[in-house]
């Protein structure tokens, strides 16, 4: 335990190393960039670096050149200019540069090359791997990410639920808002409770209701007996039910917030102004609060549809364990099984980048669509 | 017409009542399933507080499973995640709110779309570098994964709440002669506490419930974080059913403190990077 401690304080030093390093770099390029050795100086000081820390000459001839290219756009492009934000942002934008674009190139390298347990040991010893082409895209659509299910099955699945989920959460998070923006007493307490399901931890609430949906000792069953009605087996006869059962309690006080701000939002006088007019109640809101929610909504509404489409933690971890259905998976749950159940890392590649063409595709789409609407209320 | 409002008032709030009743429920299930003795773990019983109710299950998980180690793992891991995001997201957000360069609406704009960005997409190639760093199974290997998870989430917020900041404030620490640096360093930063507190929060909340990524980055049981732990006491769900439920109630409650404290914040930093986006 000391020895990680250690590991993870030697870390953050040496970050912090790295980040003033990085920063005295920009530093002496924004300020020296006009005297007439900056140039060679330079270029010659990076080759000397790489040349004493790699020997060897290919290295050196790497590092001169880069820095060449660098001093060139420090020299002739930058001059100078906007040094403080180049320098406030670097830290961050190499940070985001190394954990997420980098990976997501990998992700494409991957996805055209074959890596798999066979090939993995061979792999992180010299880092080569055999080319593959489109074979694994082929397979995307072909085969199945599991053990039957296939890719059509989850796309049709990843569609239902997160329409169903993110429709259920509007709504009911749009009937909670509206009756507590209703009542006088007690809103505070209501919304405090009525944001638990948000507030608790996920992994607990969704293993606390997995629980409760056990076929003999959960609260469900106990009262479908108590009723008279005879058990149901939601985990293995009606898990994806169950998940979408789990995930629109979960869902729905992120959305009840959202729009509760939207409905305080909206002046009251509107509502006085077609009372007098003798606008009934349904009227009201059919023409006055739903329509002022759109520029509320609009983002609430994109938000977590993205969420809903790429949310693993719920199908996983009621579904996820070992003998776990597959009943219930979506796409980004098949995913994260092939690579981490299944090991085929360069088939979930390329099924993560079909994925993200999908989302993207349908981001456009929604776009070009909200654009439309916006131009009709606007 | 008093009549019919009266009775309407009575409706809203049996219907809140009942909302409230299934949002709380399953938590109070949560403490009664814990409180149970031992010999009646297994019961159809749904009363609350259960015949016999002991305090055991607690005692049981601190003693018998390393459940305070996991803690102290998630801590560990999750406060230096959090310290280096919100260092580098307070830099760049400053960038953002009072520098126009070229690229600064386009990098906004990107911020926003990393969040399109499915998780598990990331996180094989991220697992793959790790292991080639031979992180695996390391408190570092968690925090080189989740270190800028949040980054433009808390860049976005603290870029609103600079933007908020009037400049004047900066203009006059200019005339008196510091650098445009210790101007923000000196002045914009501490009047940023509460932005920084918040982004600092979600930082600690996101990482702090995460499973997915410690699924895949731990193997060793004496590296887990909570989530892990948890996880294996809800498996053996028949034999450790009051010591799960024990557990999870420890957990929950500090984090349901922070965040109805911190909810009202994040809410408006989600919807005004949203509208603004």
């Amino acid at each position: 335990m000391l020895s990680s401690l250690l590991q993870v304080a030697q870390f953050t030093a040496l970050l912090a190393a790295a980040v003033a390093l990085l920063e005295l770099y920009l530093h002496v390029h924004f300020t020296l960039f006009e005297r007439e050795w900056f140039l060679p100086g330079t270029v010659l000081a990076a080759g000397l670096l790489a040349a004493g820390a790699g020997r060897s000459l290919p290295l050196t001839l790497a590092a001169a050149s880069v820095q060449l290219v660098a001093a060139l756009v420090f020299k002739h492009v930058v001059r100078g200019r906007h040094s403080l934000p180049i320098m406030l942002l670097a830290p961050g934008f190499i940070g985001l540069a190394m954990l997420i674009a980098y990976p997501l190139f990998f992700e494409v390298y991957l996805a055209f090359h074959d890596l798999k347990l066979t090939t993995i040991m061979a792999w992180s010893r010299t880092g080569e791997l055999p080319f593959a082409g489109f074979k694994h895209f082929a397979k995307v659509f072909t085969s199945s990410p599991l053990a039957s299910v296939t890719f059509w099955e989850l796309f049709g699945r990843t569609v239902w639920w997160t329409f169903i989920n993110v429709s259920c959460h509007v709504a009911g998070g749009f009937v909670l808002a509206l009756l507590l923006s209703k009542v006088q007493r007690f809103r505070g307490i209501y919304r405090t409770f009525l944001v638990i399901p948000w507030a608790m931890p996920q992994v607990v609430a969704i293993l606390a209701l997995r629980g409760e949906f056990h076929s003999q000792y959960g609260f469900v069953n106990i009262m479908l007996a108590r009723m008279g009605l005879s058990p149901v087996e939601w985990l293995t006869l009606h898990p994806l039910l169950t998940c979408t059962l789990i995930n629109v309690w979960l869902g729905i006080p992120f959305m009840m917030v959202v729009i509760l701000g939207g409905l305080q939002s909206i002046s009251q006088h509107y509502y006085d102004a077609a009372a007098i007019d003798g606008a009934s109640a349904w009227q009201q809101l059919r023409h006055i609060t739903v329509p002022l929610l759109r520029p509320v909504l609009g983002p609430a509404v994109t938000l977590g549809t993205v969420w809903t489409f790429n949310n693993i933690n719920v199908i996983y971890l009621v579904t996820g364990q070992a003998g776990g259905t597959e009943d219930a998976d979506i796409l980004v749950s098949a995913l994260y099984k092939a690579a981490f159940t299944f090991y085929r890392y360069s088939y979930s590649a390329a099924l993560a980048i079909v994925i993200f063409l999908i989302l993207f595709a349908l981001s456009l789409l929604w776009l070009k669509f909200s654009k439309g609407s916006e131009s009709v209320y606007g | 017409m008093a009549e019919r409002a009266r009775a309407k008032n009575v409706l809203l709030h049996a219907a809140l009542v009942a909302a409230c009743i299934v949002s709380v429920y399953p938590m109070l299930r949560m403490i009664a399933v814990s409180l149970r003795p031992g010999d009646r773990l297994l019961s159809t019983d749904l009363s609350l507080i259960p015949a016999g109710a002991s305090l055991a299950a607690y005692g049981r998980v601190l003693a018998e499973t390393n459940f305070l180690l996991w803690l102290w793992n998630s801590l560990v891991i999750t406060t230096v995640t959090s310290f280096i995001g919100v260092s580098l997201a307070a830099t760049a957000g400053y960038a953002f709110s009072r520098f126009r360069f070229p690229g600064s609406k386009l990098g906004l704009t990107l911020l926003l779309g990393t969040q399109m960005i499915p998780a598990g997409m990331l996180l094989l190639p991220l697992f793959l570098m790790i292991m080639r760093l031979g992180l695996v199974n390391t408190y570092l290997g968690m925090i080189v994964a989740y270190s800028v998870t949040s980054l433009p989430f808390s860049i976005w917020i603290l870029k609103g709440y600079y933007d908020t900041i009037p400049r004047s404030l900066e203009e006059a620490a200019l005339v008196d002669g510091t650098t445009r640096f210790g101007a923000f360093y000196r002045i914009v930063l501490p009047l940023s506490t509460p932005a920084l507190s918040i982004a600092f929060l979600f930082n600690f909340t996101q990482a702090w419930n995460e499973y997915l990524v410690a699924r895949v980055v731990l193997c060793d049981a004496s590296k887990y974080t909570w989530t892990l732990g948890l996880f294996e006491l809800q498996g053996q769900f028949l034999t450790q059913w009051g010591m799960f439920a024990a557990g999870s109630f420890l957990v929950t409650i500090p984090v349901l403190l922070l965040f109805l404290y911190s909810s009202k914040w994040l809410v408006s930093g989600l919807t005004l990077g949203g509208v603004k986006g």
